[in-house]
C-alpha cells in the first residue's frame, strides 16, 4: 500500500475584506491591452493617433456602460441575453421620436432610459419572483423585445435622424478636450458602480446572493428586490447605451441595431474577471474587458486582416478568462 | 432472481475484524468487529460519530481501513474500491435515494449495467428481469415505465433497493432507510427486507429508531466512540438497554452556571404544525433561558427551527413573539423581530466562501453600519469584526482572511458571530457544533451560555445528546414530529435517548 501524500505548496493567502481595489486579473488585462496597443502602434502607425483612438473609445462606451449592469447581474449568478433586443427597441423608439417629433436631447435620453428600465423590470421581476433561470427568461424576452423593435421599425429603416444626439457621437461635437463624452460618462458610471459594489449594503448583498443565495436569504438579505435591481440598472444603462449607438452611427438606423451586442457585453464582463458562477466580479475589469474586445475588433480592421479573426481572438480570450476562473474555483473546492 | 438461498452453515457471510480508521489524527474507528450471518437482518446502532457510517463505507469500498481484515464467506478478501465491493455483492442503499429523477424506473435500475444485445439495449430482457425485481421489492409491475421523479420518496427507496438487487446482492446495506418514511411505508420496507432475507441475502440495517429494530432485526451490534461494544440477539435486549450501551457510562455534565435569571416569555408556539414535518407543537422560551430541542434525524426538530425563522409558513397553530402573534413570511421579517438563526449546514446555508471573515460577520447587519451615511462605515465594520474575533476566540491572523481557509470550528464561530452583531431577542441554533472540534465546541457552548445570561432567549436544536444536556435549562424531546417528553437538565442520556428513539414513556418494554 503506497500512501500518497497530498502535499500542496502552502501559498500565501490573499488577505482581503473585499477583493482588492484592483485585482490581479485587471492588472493582467492592463498589460495585455498595453502590449496590443504597442504592437498595433508599431505595425499600423496611425493606430495611436487621436483619430483612431477616439472612435475606439466611442465604440467601447456603450459596451462597457451596459457591461456595468451586466456585471451586477452576473455577480448575482444571473445573466441577461436580452440586451441586444432591448438595445434595438430603445434605439428604434428613440430614433422615431427624434425623427417624428424632434424632441430635445434630454427628452430623448430620458425616454430611452425609462423604456430600458421597464424592460429590465420585466426581466428582473420574472427572474426573481418566477424562480425561472435567468437564461431562460431573458432568452424569451430577447425574442419578444426584438419583435416589438421590428414592429416599430415597420418594414423600413429609420432615416433622417436629426443630430440631437451628436453630443455622444464620433464627431467634434461629441468631444471635450479630445475625450469623447460618451466614454467620459461611461467612466463616471463605472466609478460610481465600483464604489456602490464595495461600499454600500446593496452592493455587498449582490455578492452575497451570487456567492450563496441560501445563506444570503438566511442572513436576512432581501434577495428578490436586489435581483430585480440588478436587471433594472442594466435596463436603464441599456437605454443610455442605445442613445450612444444611435449617436455613433449615421443618420439612418437599420434593423440590425443591437444584434449580437449581448455577446460583446457578456464577453467584456467575463474577460474582465467576473465569475460566471456569481459571487465575484468587478466593473473596472468589465471596462478593461470592453476596451480589449474593441481593441481587437479595431486592430484586426486596421491591420487589414479578415474581420472574422476578431471573433477568433475574442473567443480565445473568453476561454482563457473563464477557464482560469473555473480552474481556480475547482482548486478552491478541492482544498476546502 | 440470481440470489438463491445458499446454505453456508455457520460461516458468516461477511466478517470484519480489528478494523481501525483514522482521519487526519482523529480516530473514527478504534477497533471494530462485525460478523453478519447469511439471511439475517443485522442492526448497527450508535450515536452520531460512533463510527457506524465509517464502518459501512469501509465495507462498501468507499473508504479504506488503516488496519484490520475482511472475510467473505470464510475467504479473506480485500476491498479497495466500490467496484471490489460490488463484485462481491455488497450493495448499499443510502438514506437519500441516489436516482436520476428524469429517467424511468427501468432505466434507473439498469443504469450502468444495461443488458445488451449487440450494441443495442436489450429492452425485452430488461423488462423481464424488471418484473421479478419489482415483485421482490413490492412494487407494482406497471411502475417500470414511470418517471422516478413522480414517485413518492418511499417508492423511490424501493426502486433504489431494486437497483441494488439488479446487480448480484449478497449483502445489502440500508443506511437509515426509515428516517424519511412514514409508518405505513416502513411496514412495506420491512416486508421487502423479510422477503430478501428469505432468499439468503444478508441485510445490514442502520437506524436511529431503536423501537423498530425489534420488529425487523435478528441481531444488533452497538458502537460507541469508534468501537463495537457488543453484538447480541435483539431478543435479549430492550430499548433502554440498547440506549444504555450506546451512551455507555458517560454521565451528563451539568450546565456550568446555576440558575439563570428568567425573564418574560420571548417565543411561544401554540399548537404549531407543518404538514408532513411536525404537528401541534406548543412550547415557550423565556428571556435568559436555553431550551434544548432534541430529536433524531427525521424527527422534525430541524423543521420547527426553520419554521420559527420564517423559512416556511406553518400550516396550523400560531407563533407569538413577546406575546404578540406574528406571521413570518421570510427570514428577513424574522430578523426584524429580533429572531436570528444559526443554520445547520454551515457551507450550504451559512458562509460566503469567496469572502473575508469581516464580510461574513457583517453581511446580515449592513443596514446598521450604513445607517448614518447611507454607505457602509468601513472602520466600524472592521472594529466589529475584530471585536468578535477576540470575543469568540476565532483563530485567525486577520479579519481579511477568506472564510474558506478556516477550520470548521472557526468558520462556525464566524457564522455565529453574524447572529450576534445585533444582539438577538431569540437565537435559534441548529446543530451548532456539528463538524466542530472538541475545543471549539466547548467555546461555542460558553458563548451560548454567556448570551443567555445577558438575557437572550435561546433555542438549541441538536441531535447531540451530550450537547443538549450540557447547555439546556429544559430539554424537549421531539419524536415523529411531536413532543415526546420534556426533561430537566438532571435527566440522563439514557432517558432522553430512549424517549427520542421510541420507548413509550413509563414502560420498560418496547411497544
Amino acid at each position: 500500500m503506497t500512501a500518497v501524500a497530498h502535499e500542496r505548496a502552502s501559498k500565501p493567502i490573499v488577505k482581503r475584506i473585499l477583493p482588492p481595489p484592483v485585482t490581479g486579473q485587471e492588472l493582467v488585462l492592463v498589460g495585455v491591452i498595453a502590449v496590443l496597443w504597442v504592437l498595433l502602434g508599431i505595425f499600423t502607425p496611425s493606430f495611436l493617433s487621436p483619430s483612431s483612438i477616439q472612435p475606439l473609445l466611442v465604440s467601447v462606451a456603450p459596451i462597457a456602460l451596459i457591461g456595468v449592469g451586466m456585471t451586477f447581474i452576473i455577480i448575482t449568478a444571473g445573466i441577461d441575453v436580452s440586451v441586444g433586443g432591448a438595445i434595438a427597441l430603445c434605439a428604434v423608439v428613440t430614433a422615431k421620436l427624434l425623427v417624428n417629433y424632434d424632441v430635445p436631447l434630454i427628452v430623448a435620453v430620458l425616454v430611452s432610459m425609462v423604456l430600458g428600465t421597464v424592460l429590465g423590470l420585466i426581466n428582473g421581476t420574472l427572474i426573481a419572483y418566477g424562480r425561472v433561470h435567468a437564461i431562460i427568461i431573458t432568452f424569451g424576452t430577447a425574442n419578444i423585445f426584438q419583435f416589438f423593435a421590428l414592429r416599430v421599425f415597420g418594414s423600413s429603416t429609420v432615416n433622417g435622424i436629426p443630430s440631437t444626439l451628436d453630443v455622444f457621437g464620433r464627431g467634434e461635437s461629441g468631444r471635450t478636450l479630445g475625450v469623447p463624452h460618451s466614454f467620459a460618462i461611461t467612466i463616471l458610471v463605472v466609478l460610481i458602480a465600483w464604489w456602490y459594489l464595495r461600499n454600500t449594503a446593496g452592493g455587498r448583498h449582490l455578492f452575497a446572493i451570487g456567492g450563496n443565495e441560501n445563506a444570503a436569504r438566511l442572513a436576512g438579505v432581501k434577495v428578490q428586490p436586489r435581483v430585480v435591481f440588478a436587471y433594472v440598472a442594466t435596463g436603464a444603462l441599456v437605454g443610455l447605451g442605445a442613445c450612444f449607438f444611435i449617436a455613433a452611427g449615421t443618420s439612418t438606423l437599420d434593423q440590425g441595431v443591437g444584434a449580437g451586442r449581448e455577446l460583446a457585453v457578456i464577453a467584456a464582463v467575463v474577460i474582465g474577471g467576473t465569475s460566471i458562477l456569481g459571487g465575484r466580479g468587478s466593473v473596472i475589469g468589465t471596462l478593461l474587458g470592453a476596451i480589449l474586445v474593441q481593441t481587437v475588433n479595431s486592430g484586426v480592421t486596421q491591420l487589414g486582416w479578415p474581420s472574422q479573426l476578431a471573433n477568433l481572438f475574442v473567443g480565445i480570450f473568453i476561454i482563457i478568462a473563464v477557464g482560469t476562473d473555473l480552474l481556480r474555483e475547482r482548486a478552491r473546492r478541492s482544498r476546502a | 432472481m440470481s440470489n438463491t438461498a445458499e446454505v453456508v452453515g455457520s460461516v458468516p457471510r461477511v466478517e470484519l475484524s480489528g478494523i481501525v480508521k483514522t482521519y487526519g489524527g482523529v480516530r473514527a474507528i478504534r477497533n471494530a468487529d462485525l460478523s453478519v450471518a447469511p439471511g439475517t437482518v443485522h442492526a448497527l446502532v450508535g450515536e452520531n460519530g460512533a463510527g457506524k457510517s465509517t464502518l459501512i463505507k469501509i465495507l462498501a469500498g468507499a473508504e479504506r481501513a488503516d488496519a484490520g481484515s475482511l472475510q467473505f464467506n470464510g475467504e479473506p478478501v480485500s476491498i479497495t474500491s466500490t467496484t471490489d465491493a460490488l463484485g462481491l455483492g455488497v450493495q448499499t442503499v443510502y438514506q437519500e435515494p441516489q436516482l436520476f429523477p428524469e429517467l424511468s424506473v427501468a432505466e434507473n435500475v439498469f443504469v450502468g449495467r444495461e443488458l445488451r444485445r449487440g450494441i443495442r439495449v436489450d429492452w425485452a430482457a430488461q423488462a423481464e428481469q424488471m418484473n421479478s425485481l419489482l415483485d421482490t421489492v413490492g412494487l407494482d409491475v406497471g411502475i417500470a415505465t414511470r418517471t422516478v421523479g413522480d414517485l413518492s420518496i418511499a417508492q423511490q427507496q424501493q426502486v433504489s433497493i431494486a437497483k441494488a438487487l439488479a446487480g448480484e446482492a449478497r449483502v445489502l446495506i440500508l443506511d437509515e432507510p426509515s428516517a424519511i418514511l412514514t409508518d405505513a411505508e416502513i411496514d412495506v420496507l420491512f416486508a421487502v427486507i423479510r422477503r430478501l432475507t428469505a432468499t439468503g441475502v444478508s441485510v445490514i440495517y442502520i437506524s436511529h429508531r431503536l423501537d423498530e429494530l425489534f420488529r425487523i432485526a435478528d441481531v444488533v451490534t452497538i458502537m460507541r466512540d469508534g468501537e463495537t461494544i457488543t453484538t447480541r440477539p435483539i431478543g435479549e435486549l430492550t430499548v433502554r438497554e440498547i440506549a444504555e450501551l450506546m451512551v455507555g457510562g458517560v454521565l451528563a455534565e451539568p450546565r456550568a452556571d446555576v440558575e439563570a435569571t428568567r425573564g418574560d416569555v420571548v417565543l411561544q408556539l401554540d399548537d404549531m404544525s407543518l404538514a408532513g414535518s411536525f404537528s401541534e407543537i406548543s412550547l415557550d422560551v423565556r428571556a435568559g433561558e436555553i431550551v434544548g430541542l432534541y430529536g433524531l434525524i427525521g424527527s422534525g426538530a430541524g423543521e420547527i427551527a426553520s419554521t420559527i425563522y420564517g423559512m416556511q409558513r406553518p400550516t396550523g397553530g400560531r407563533m407569538l413573539v413577546r406575546g404578540e402573534p406574528v406571521v413570518l413570511r421570510r427570514p428577513s421579517s424574522a430578523k426584524k423581530r429580533g429572531i436570528h438563526l444559526l443554520p445547520a449546514n454551515r457551507s450550504a446555508q451559512g458562509s460566503f466562501s469567496f469572502q473575508s471573515i469581516a464580510f461574513n460577520i457583517t453581511i446580515g447587519e449592513l443596514h446598521l453600519l450604513s445607517r448614518i451615511k447611507g454607505w457602509v462605515q468601513r472602520r466600524a465594520e472592521r472594529d466589529i469584526a475584530r471585536n468578535f474575533i477576540t470575543r469568540l476566540a476565532v483563530k485567525t491572523p486577520s479579519e481579511r482572511q477568506p472564510i474558506s481557509a478556516m477550520s470548521g470550528g472557526n468558520a462556525q464561530k464566524v457564522v455565529l458571530a453574524r447572529q450576534l452583531v445585533n444582539r438577538p431577542e431569540l437565537l435559534v441554533l441548529v446543530e451548532p457544533t456539528q463538524g466542530v472540534d472538541v475545543g471549539a465546541k466547548e467555546e461555542i457552548h460558553r458563548i451560548i451560555d454567556d448570551l443567555a445570561s445577558e438575557g437572550t432567549a435561546v433555542l438549541v436544536v441538536t441531535s447531540d445528546l451530550g450537547e443538549v444536556l450540557r447547555i439546556s435549562d429544559r430539554i424537549i424531546v421531539i419524536r415523529s414530529g411531536e413532543i415526546a417528553h420534556e426533561f430537566t437538565p438532571d435527566a440522563t442520556q439514557v432517558e432522553i435517548l430512549a424517549a427520542a428513539a421510541g420507548e413509550t414513556h413509563g414502560s420498560e418494554e418496547p411497544s
